[in-house]
């Protein structure tokens, strides 16, 4: 379940550098110099058709490469092949990328061939024919969360392994988007689940980005405009999960649970996390920048989004192709809300860690969050 | 990142046709957050590298006024790390003496897209960012003693980090909007770089050849007889 490196200079015993300890596969990094360069030219070999190597040759030797350099494109594409033609399992291929990934959590490539992978399974999970739509077999949908779950586990590691993994989280919106088909069940398992890691990891942004991806998608999948809500009232009223093309292919859409959203909960209940989360580790940015959208979006929450067509949009004229996505870039001037008491407590939170505080970013984070109170709110 | 390339050496090549990017434009924009950076793709974290293909894309096809200009000038100009002058990349990670290029090289480019909506509130001699801080970080950390430059005090050179502090360095020094110029030099006139171009990360001398060399050729079109 893990490889690594042993760091071991010089090859003091005739005996082999491969080491297997606890299920954890190890390398003398001695033999790393004769090993690399010698699949590696097999490999260019074979593809430059001067040397052939049978299937099972081909297997080893990409498993080998990839595990000392799984960066290494052609590697994956030579898999790919063998995948395309039935010679290789797609699901040897996650395995391989999990292993790869203990050792190198960024490796983009990984990334890449395992998105590939995932799309060759739902390939083959899905239905040929439309009619089918809406009576599918538990079997593939049970597949398809033992997938997406495992995908998640996965991400979660590689971003344990390193902080502010961007092609983790990255890969793990992907998984969302294009194998869960962000349903709300789903959204909200992954705010409850990824809660505690992020409190573990409060300067990494990247954890906090994907919250608020979660957020986003919970709202814009219920209510942020008028036009959204109405087509999903139109389109299909069951189901709060996102229409838009190149997110959901909309086939397993009937089979999503159905669960209501308390929205203004959920952002409450964000709040309070940052909240605490500032109090316990003063200083970081990402907490505070995570705090001002979770606030930005409380305000533009169903409860007020009647007010949101009589106010001016602070700043530049947009063009109307900024719909959906970016939203929430919006800065609305408005009048004081009156059905929320956000603001009173966000200005009491703000003021209390100012006379509280000994950090100096803390202190001017704090500044710059009550300027901002200050402005958004016209309080 | 693709999209960049691909609209660079269009737009150098004479071979930018509106078919050719069909809806980049706006596939683009949806790749700007909540943040107001860009993200690799949409949905994603507001990156440094990303956020400047973005920009620069849009620049080369006219279209970066689909952006919140806004919220993207508040995003780049707060990854100027106020201790090390130097840019992070992303929101609350470590100063990286590339992205004294990727960040630093919004400016530019913001700059002449607020000139084109005729802001009033523009500068006639510096870009937005503090440009001696940056020079500062560039020159005093990102420095190999053997040669070459680096990402930050610690790590070893490279030829990407070289070329990035390098072009970083250069868009620090040169201020340039239509007729107006204005250099700013940290330290004597010989640490002075060449002016690069801010959308290719050229000399602009040579991006003008180019042009004028491919418009000599007619755009090439799909007709299989040609």
């Amino acid at each position: 379940d893990e490889i690594g490196l042993i760091p071991c200079p010089e090859a003091r015993y005739n005996r082999s550098p491969i080491v297997l300890v606890e299920n954890k596969l190890g390398v003398e990094s001695w033999c790393v110099k004769f090993l690399l360069p010698y699949v590696h030219n097999k490999l260019l070999l074979y593809r430059q058709r001067k040397q052939w190597l049978n299937k099972d040759e081909l297997i080893d030797i990409t498993c080998t490469l990839l595990l000392l350099n799984p960066d290494f494109t052609t590697a994956w594409n030579v898999r790919k092949e063998l995948i395309l033609s039935g010679t290789l399992n797609p699901l040897k291929d996650l395995h391989l990328g999990k292993l790869a990934l203990t050792k190198f959590p960024k490796s983009p490539e990984t990334w890449i061939h395992r998105r590939w992978v995932l799309q060759q399974l739902i390939q083959e999970n899905s239905l040929p024919s439309l009619a089918t739509k809406g009576n599918l077999g538990a079997a593939p949908m049970e597949r398809i969360h033992r997938l997406v779950q495992e995908e998640m586990n996965v991400c979660s590691e590689a971003a344990g392994r390193y902080p502010s993994n961007y092609n983790a989280w990255s890969h793990r919106i992907w998984v969302l988007q294009h194998l869960a088909k962000l349903t709300v069940k789903v959204l909200l398992d992954e705010l409850s689940s990824t809660k505690y890691w992020v409190s573990m990891h409060v300067s990494d942004h990247s954890g906090f980005h994907y919250r608020q991806f979660l957020l986003n998608s919970l709202i814009r999948g219920t209510v942020t405009d008028n036009n959204i809500l109405v087509q999903n009232q139109m389109v299909n009223e069951q189901n709060p999960s996102l229409q838009k093309g190149e997110e959901s292919a909309g086939t397993e859409a009937a089979c999503a649970e159905e669960q209501s959203v308390d929205l203004p909960r959920r952002l409450d209940e964000e709040m309070e996390l940052c909240a605490e989360l500032i109090d316990n580790y003063p200083g970081h940015e990402t907490l505070w920048c995570h705090s001002d959208e979770t606030l930005n979006n409380s305000h533009q929450s169903p409860a007020t989004s009647h007010m949101t067509q009589a106010m001016d949009v602070d700043g530049l004229n947009e063009s109307s192709s900024k719909q959906g996505y970016t939203q929430e870039t919006k800065r609305l001037k408005r009048a004081p809300v009156q059905d929320s008491l956000g603001p009173e407590m966000e200005y009491q939170f703000v003021d209390k860690v100012l006379s509280t505080c000994r950090d100096v970013d803390q202190a001017r984070f704090a500044t710059a969050y009550r300027k901002w109170l200050v402005t958004f709110l016209g309080q | 990142r693709s999209a960049y390339c691909a609209a660079s050496v269009a737009s150098l090549t004479n071979i930018l046709t509106p078919t050719l990017f069909a809806g980049t434009a706006e596939w683009i924009a949806r790749c700007q957050n909540w943040e107001g950076g860009i993200g690799g793709v949409p949905g994603m974290e507001a990156h440094g590298g990303y956020t400047f293909c973005g920009v620069a894309a849009l620049v080369i096809l006219k279209q970066e006024h689909l952006l919140n200009l806004r919220s993207l000038l508040h995003w780049v100009t707060g990854r100027q790390m106020r201790f090390e002058g130097g840019f992070q990349g992303r929101c609350n990670k470590l100063v990286d003496g590339c992205y004294s290029f990727w960040q630093a090289g919004l400016l530019p480019l913001l700059h002449r897209a607020l000139h084109a909506r005729g802001d009033p509130a523009l500068s006639m001699a510096h870009w937005m960012f503090d440009q001696l801080a940056l020079q500062e970080y560039i020159l005093l950390c990102c420095q190999c003693p053997a040669g070459g430059l680096l990402d930050k005090p610690g790590k070893s050179r490279d030829f990407y980090h070289t070329c990035y502090c390098l072009s970083g360095l250069a868009i620090a020094q040169h201020f340039g909007s239509g007729d107006l110029h204005n250099e700013v030099v940290l330290g004597i006139p010989e640490n002075c770089l060449q002016a690069t171009h801010p959308v290719y990360n050229i000399a602009p001398e040579k991006v003008a050849r180019a042009v004028m060399h491919f418009l000599q050729y007619p755009v090439p079109s799909l007709d299989p007889a040609s």
